[in-house]
């Protein structure tokens, strides 16, 4: 028996009150996830990423007792915003700050939650998989319809001060009523010096003339593995932009879908990953135009330094017989030694006529001509090379709204730097 | 100021300059002529510092200095600029911030006190209007979407606020309307003083009608063939370059 068989049972016998149709849902998943197993070298959409950090470390979920003393500044809480609080995989509702309009359920009224974000749908993610089998964190966040939302939401997964080995397996569903409009910070910050394993899910959908701002912000501690799925639905003229800032984490893998349930959606995905060390970042996005008159755009850099590693997959699909797709992929990653390995394979799939698309991907070093020219006006080397890092940096950061969630991005990103 | 000796230069084992002798003094201004190919641009960059060139042979002093070992930084601040042939696209670099940057590295490097937000405004809307850009340039990143002929006035542009000893114009009248290369040439002789030396680097004789050097050369094949007066510029307008071929 290995270690997820172990805690899985003991996940079950800790929750005998559950109701049943979540227990049957949870074995099915555990069920899944044993045929498909952790993913290899073999597989194509994840031949790039080595899993076995998290196949031989012997983590435990988190339980009760995992719950540290509050901090008293909870760390990564960017001011003017309402918060959600989850330590240690625990919700914090003493901590919870929410607008009318806003309601959020937890663990404690999961019971109430119908299973329709929680199907597996014949998805072949393992980690999907393992999530739904082992969920223990849940958060469901509804935004009313008709409800404007102005200041942004953070929800805050803080994993510090840890006895032993643990993992948790977040699963979040957002709603964005009809005719709302809301940012959302997803947030994950680690500190430990203690190896740990992180596995949301998130379940995003966006209803009719709804528009969410999302970002999503990744500073697990380095010695920290996360994997993650995010799957948007996006109804008739639904908005999102995305932004996702990455610079955590021993192992990062992101799996993102998007599905145009609906004419006339737009989509926008801002993405930086920033790895050092021996990091590696590997994020896989499919856009699915399954419906008319929708628009995507696409920009994802990464900046890898010393003997970190990245990988890209973005795949864009348009539907036979849609109509009007309009989108957009690009990836540029920028490394800053000899030893930074990435892999980039966009892809395109159309299937329709009625389409405008374009992709591209570029890797490249820092341009000799640019640090020459920047030190001929009297700018020394390291600063110039610290001036086009940002520069590269900038053009996703600087899009970045509300300013205060851009202002914290950015001096992470200037920690990072220096 | 500037003094050039027996300088020879090679990209890739391929020799460009074959024996450069150039004396420049305070407040000259000099032109050099040549051909595409004829080592004018790898001149230049030699004067700033790039470093994808082997020295073979001479020397370069600048201000009474052998400037082999000097950092381009180092160079600049004190007082080499060197206008580019192809202004570098900086993305993601605001130009205010930019210019800012190398405006205070020149303070800092004389011990002065970074200038201020109010002053930087003034002093740069005025520059501004002597190579007639508007102040939305500013707020692009550098020379990102720029036409050739704005990328050209903001080289001159960066003169005009660094306030260089020597300037080295690499082609900076390549490629403009006659309108811009009047604006070019205004920021010159804004520039031009008695304390001050420029050497002008050019394929034709256009610009010096506008900004009028003390002394021409010819470059051709990796060595000064000819030097004279204003007048040489003209002769070679006249002429060609080929009378001059051996």
């Amino acid at each position: 028996m290995n270690y997820l068989q172990r805690q899985f049972h003991a996940l079950l016998d800790h929750c005998l009150d559950e109701r049943k149709e979540i227990r049957s849902l949870r074995k099915t998943a555990f069920d899944r996830f044993n045929q498909l197993g952790f993913p290899t070298k073999k597989w194509e959409e994840w031949q790039f990423t080595d899993f076995s950090e998290i196949r031989k470390n012997e983590y435990r979920l988190a339980w009760g007792k995992d719950l540290p003393k509050i901090p008293d500044k909870i760390p990564g809480l960017i001011p003017d915003t309402y918060s959600i609080i989850i330590i240690n995989g625990h919700y914090q509702p003493q901590l919870t700050k929410l607008p009318t309009g806003v309601s959020v359920k937890s663990h404690e009224d999961f019971s109430q939650i119908d299973g329709d974000e929680y199907s597996l749908n014949g998805n072949q993610n393992p980690f999907l998989a393992l999530n739904t089998a082992l969920m223990n964190s849940e958060i469901s966040l509804i935004v009313e319809p008709d409800s404007i939302i102005e200041k942004p939401i953070q929800i805050i997964h803080l994993t510090t001060a840890l006895s032993d080995q643990f993992m948790n397996h977040p699963r979040l569903v957002f709603q964005i009523g009809r005719n709302s409009q809301a940012t959302l910070v997803e947030h994950y910050i680690g500190e430990t010096k203690i190896p740990y394993f992180v596995n949301p899910v998130t379940q995003v959908s966006i209803d009719e003339n709804a528009s969410l701002n999302y970002i999503r912000i990744l500073e697990e501690d380095i010695f920290g593995c996360h994997t993650a799925t995010t799957n948007y639905i996006l109804k008739n003229d639904a908005r999102l932009n995305t932004t996702s800032f990455s610079s955590g984490a021993k192992l990062f893998r992101h799996d993102i879908k998007l599905d145009f349930a609906g004419d006339g959606g737009e989509a926008v995905f801002n993405g930086l990953c920033l790895t050092e060390d021996q990091q590696h970042h590997d994020q896989h996005v499919i856009v699915d135009h399954q419906q008319n008159f929708c628009q995507s755009r696409q920009l994802f850099k990464y900046i890898l330094a010393e003997k970190s590693s990245g990988v890209f997959n973005g795949k864009v699909v348009v539907r036979k017989n849609t109509k009007q797709t309009d989108a957009d992929q690009s990836n540029r990653n920028l490394l800053l030694s000899p030893s930074a390995l990435m892999n980039a394979n966009p892809q395109l799939e159309i299937l329709s006529d009625d389409v405008k698309c374009s992709h591209g991907s570029s890797t490249g070093e820092l341009d000799d001509d640019a640090i020459f020219y920047l030190q001929t006006r009297g700018i020394d080397s390291e600063t110039a090379k610290s001036l086009l890092i940002h520069g590269f940096a900038n053009e996703i950061i600087e899009k970045v709204k509300p300013i205060s969630i851009q202002d914290y991005i950015h001096n992470q990103f200037t920690d990072w730097l220096s | 100021m500037l003094e050039i000796k027996n300088l020879c230069a090679a990209v890739e084992n391929k020799e460009i300059l074959k024996g450069i002798n150039l004396n420049v003094k305070q407040g000259e201004v000099h032109a050099i002529m040549g051909r595409n190919g004829s080592g004018k641009s790898t001149l230049a960059n030699l004067i700033a510092g790039k470093n994808n060139y082997s020295v073979t042979s001479g020397e370069v002093y600048y201000k009474e200095k052998n400037i082999a070992a000097i950092s381009p930084e180092d160079r600049a601040l004190n007082g080499i600029f060197l206008s580019f042939q192809y202004p570098v696209v900086i993305p993601g670099v605001n130009t205010t911030y930019f210019l800012k940057e190398a405006l205070n590295a020149k303070r800092r490097n004389r011990e002065e006190e970074e200038i201020n937000a109010a002053d930087f405004m003034r002093l740069i809307k005025e520059k501004l209007k002597e190579v007639d850009l508007d102040e939305t340039y500013l707020k692009r990143s550098v020379n990102d979407g720029f036409s050739g002929g704005e990328k050209k006035r903001n080289e001159i542009l960066q003169m005009l606020i660094l306030e260089p000893e020597l300037a080295v114009l690499d082609e900076t009248d390549s490629g403009l309307d006659i309108d811009a290369l009047k604006t070019i040439a205004h920021g010159i002789n804004q520039y031009r003083r008695e304390d001050r030396a420029i050497i002008l680097i050019t394929h034709y004789q256009r610009l010096l009608k506008y900004a009028v050097p003390d002394y021409v050369h010819v470059l051709m094949n990796g060595q000064i063939v000819k030097s004279g007066g204003k007048e040489l510029a003209l002769e070679l307008e006249e002429k060609g370059y080929s009378w001059l071929e051996k």
